[in-house]
């Protein structure tokens, strides 16, 4: 018998069903924590099973990789060259202006905005990633597409070029706000004695702030590429859904995601083309997955420098 | 401010700044403002004009009446629309909410700190976040209406929202349950407490506003996308109140049916503007949330 022995057993007494609760708890949290695992699981087996007969042969001259779309033709052909090139095109176009916009309002929002401009910029820029795709999709429909097809003596007004303007509209809140955050979490020191030497705010920005952000600024341009990538419902209204391989911004395409929408209600169950829209599902969720990897390992980078 | 110190009150041994790096700077100054105000304007602008234009279209008719007209849409209401996406978002959160929070707390306070299999949860569930809305419908169409025969009804298209949303529900609830600050775990723990009951009593109301506000995010972004619910849920037309085995309207898939069919888009700025509203009052009232929680 040890001296600690007595005190213990007024807690002890209370404890047994506290344990029992306890146990319980843990086990429903644990099993909960299971199925989330056990869901998220079948849903990636799943689409790769669905997906898997139009791999196979995705390199062949018949294969998702190389063929055209043509689900009319004898034997029926179910290529994602077109899609793939379009979600390219587009995605492209849209970082190309809403990185460098984007990282203009995340140093203008570290930097240069008073405290209260600030505070507007902040929900604002929530404002816009708050607003659902499919309504950027009729905001592009009745302003850009209505405007090309008046002034731009297009025939439709639906183009990538369109699908693009809109889409880094919608990718340039995560950027800005990715961005805002790295800017400001550059310590304040370094800031303040840079400036204090007298030299002028361009250097500070390129010497001091862009070098110590860059791991967050790259975070950033990946977190819009994701979200670029993945959008649907904005492509799908002004794109122009046409299966033809694009040749140059002004024709009409339709990215991934698009063909997806599009084609999904009217494939048949295990035919190929079923199977080769699935493939299109996948390529987006191994894309998704990369990315993450990548913001995963630049945002532990970034607390690393931050603490 | 740096450049106008150095010109005011030039320190002996400091020259004043170049000509050309003065003028590079000012200009510089102008960029970063126009650009910020890029960001101002843009937001502004475009919820300027759907204001404008769907403010001129809406009318207490529009929001309780079920739509008619042809081709279907010109003429009537969305009274359906916003009944079947509250049905789904609510029926989705009633999965998501329950099992993203018990699993949050599971990661937090019955897992070993730092552990591996913690890592790799908040890794999955945050690339499941960023898997694409469609690639959800995508699996809800395989799944519930293909393999479980739930057909294109409510009931699929809830389950899929609410997948949609269980990830980001997990993470969120897992950060506020992390920030609730440790002194009063450990003071609890310390007193004998049970952790069952440290968790209900003390880290779970003070983690509250936290899970409410993405709770709140996420029923945002389901009710939103209509890229989940298009192969699972939604027809272009459907009455009377929601049932579980009968396919719904959706607010955003009724946005798209309308613009797609391309024939009449005068209600289309009214169901947009419907949208838009719903969403940033969900939206505004979880930055509240947070906001309040940070102080």
């Amino acid at each position: 018998m040890t001296a600690t022995e007595p005190s213990a057993v007024p807690f002890s007494a209370q404890r047994v069903r506290g344990r029992f609760s306890d146990r319980a708890a843990r086990l429903a949290s644990r099993a909960a924590l299971a199925l989330v695992v056990l869901i998220l699981a079948t849903l990636l087996l799943l689409i790769l099973r669905e997906a898997l007969p139009a791999l196979g042969s995705a390199l062949s001259a018949e294969g998702i990789l190389r063929a055209d779309w043509a689900p009319l033709a004898d034997p029926p052909r179910f290529g994602l060259a077109h899609a793939v090139l379009s979600t390219l095109m587009v995605t492209t176009l849209a970082l190309a202006l809403a990185v460098p916009i984007g990282f203009g309002i995340g140093l203008f929002a570290a930097e240069f905005a008073p405290a209260w401009l600030r505070h507007v910029l902040q929900p604002c820029l929530e404002l816009l990633a708050g607003i659902p795709s499919v309504v950027y999709g009729f905001f592009g429909y009745v302003t850009l597409v209505a405007w090309f097809e008046r002034y731009g003596g297009m025939a439709t007004g639906e183009s990538l070029l369109v699908g693009g303007l809109i889409l880094a509209v919608m990718v340039l809140p995560f950027i800005a706000c990715t961005s805002a955050e790295s800017f400001a979490a550059v310590p304040r020191a370094l800031r303040e004695s840079a400036h204090s030497t007298g030299v002028t705010r361009v250097h500070v920005v390129r010497r001091i702030l862009v070098p110590m952000a860059l791991p967050g600024l790259f975070a950033a341009v990946a977190l819009g590429l994701g979200r670029a990538v993945g959008e649907t419902l904005a492509v799908l209204l002004l794109a122009g859904n046409s299966t033809a391989l694009p040749t140059s911004y002004l024709d009409r395409g339709q990215p991934l995601t698009a063909l997806i929408a599009t084609e999904l209600p009217e494939a048949a169950l295990g035919t190929a083309k079923y199977h080769a829209l699935y493939a299109a599902g996948l390529a987006l969720i191994l894309l998704t997955v990369t990315i993450n990897s990548v913001v995963w390992r630049l945002k532990a980078r970034v607390m690393r420098h931050g603490g | 401010m740096a450049a106008e110190i150095t010109q005011a009150a030039p320190a002996p041994g400091f020259l004043p700044l170049p000509c050309g790096a003065m003028r590079s700077d000012r200009a510089f100054t102008v960029i970063a403002w126009g650009v910020g105000l890029v960001g101002l304007v843009l937001p502004l602008g475009i919820l300027g004009f759907l204001l404008i234009e769907g403010m001129a279209r809406l009318s207490w008719a529009f929001l309780t009446e079920a739509p008619a007209g042809f081709p279907l849409g010109s003429a009537g209401g969305i009274a359906p629309a916003i009944l079947g996406t509250l049905a789904l978002v609510a029926i989705g959160l009633g999965v998501a909410l329950p099992l993203g929070v018990a699993g949050a707390i599971g990661l937090v306070e019955y897992a070993p700190e730092d552990s591996p299999w913690v890592r790799v949860m908040r890794f999955g569930a945050e690339c499941l976040a960023a898997v694409p809305a469609i690639v959800y419908g995508l699996f809800g169409y395989a799944v519930l209406v293909v393999l479980f025969r739930l057909q294109i009804s409510l009931i699929s298209g809830a389950l899929t929202l609410g997948l949609m949303m269980l990830p980001i529900i997990l993470i969120g609830a897992e950060e506020a349950l992390r920030g609730v600050e440790r002194s009063l775990r450990e003071a609890a723990l310390s007193l004998g407490v049970s952790r069952f009951n440290v968790v209900r009593r003390v880290i779970l109301p003070k983690a509250l506003p936290g899970i409410l506000s993405v709770t709140l995010l996420a029923a945002g972004h389901a009710a939103g996308s209509a890229a989940p619910v298009m192969f699972t849920a939604s027809v272009a037309f459907a009455r009377g109140t929601p049932a579980l085995d009968a396919p719904v309207m959706t607010l955003p898939s009724h946005l798209y049916y309308v613009v797609s069919e391309g024939a009449d888009l005068e209600q289309a700025y009214a169901t947009a503007l419907v949208l838009v509203v719903g969403l940033l009052l969900a939206n505004g009232c979880a930055a509240l949330l947070k906001r309040r929680l940070a102080r």
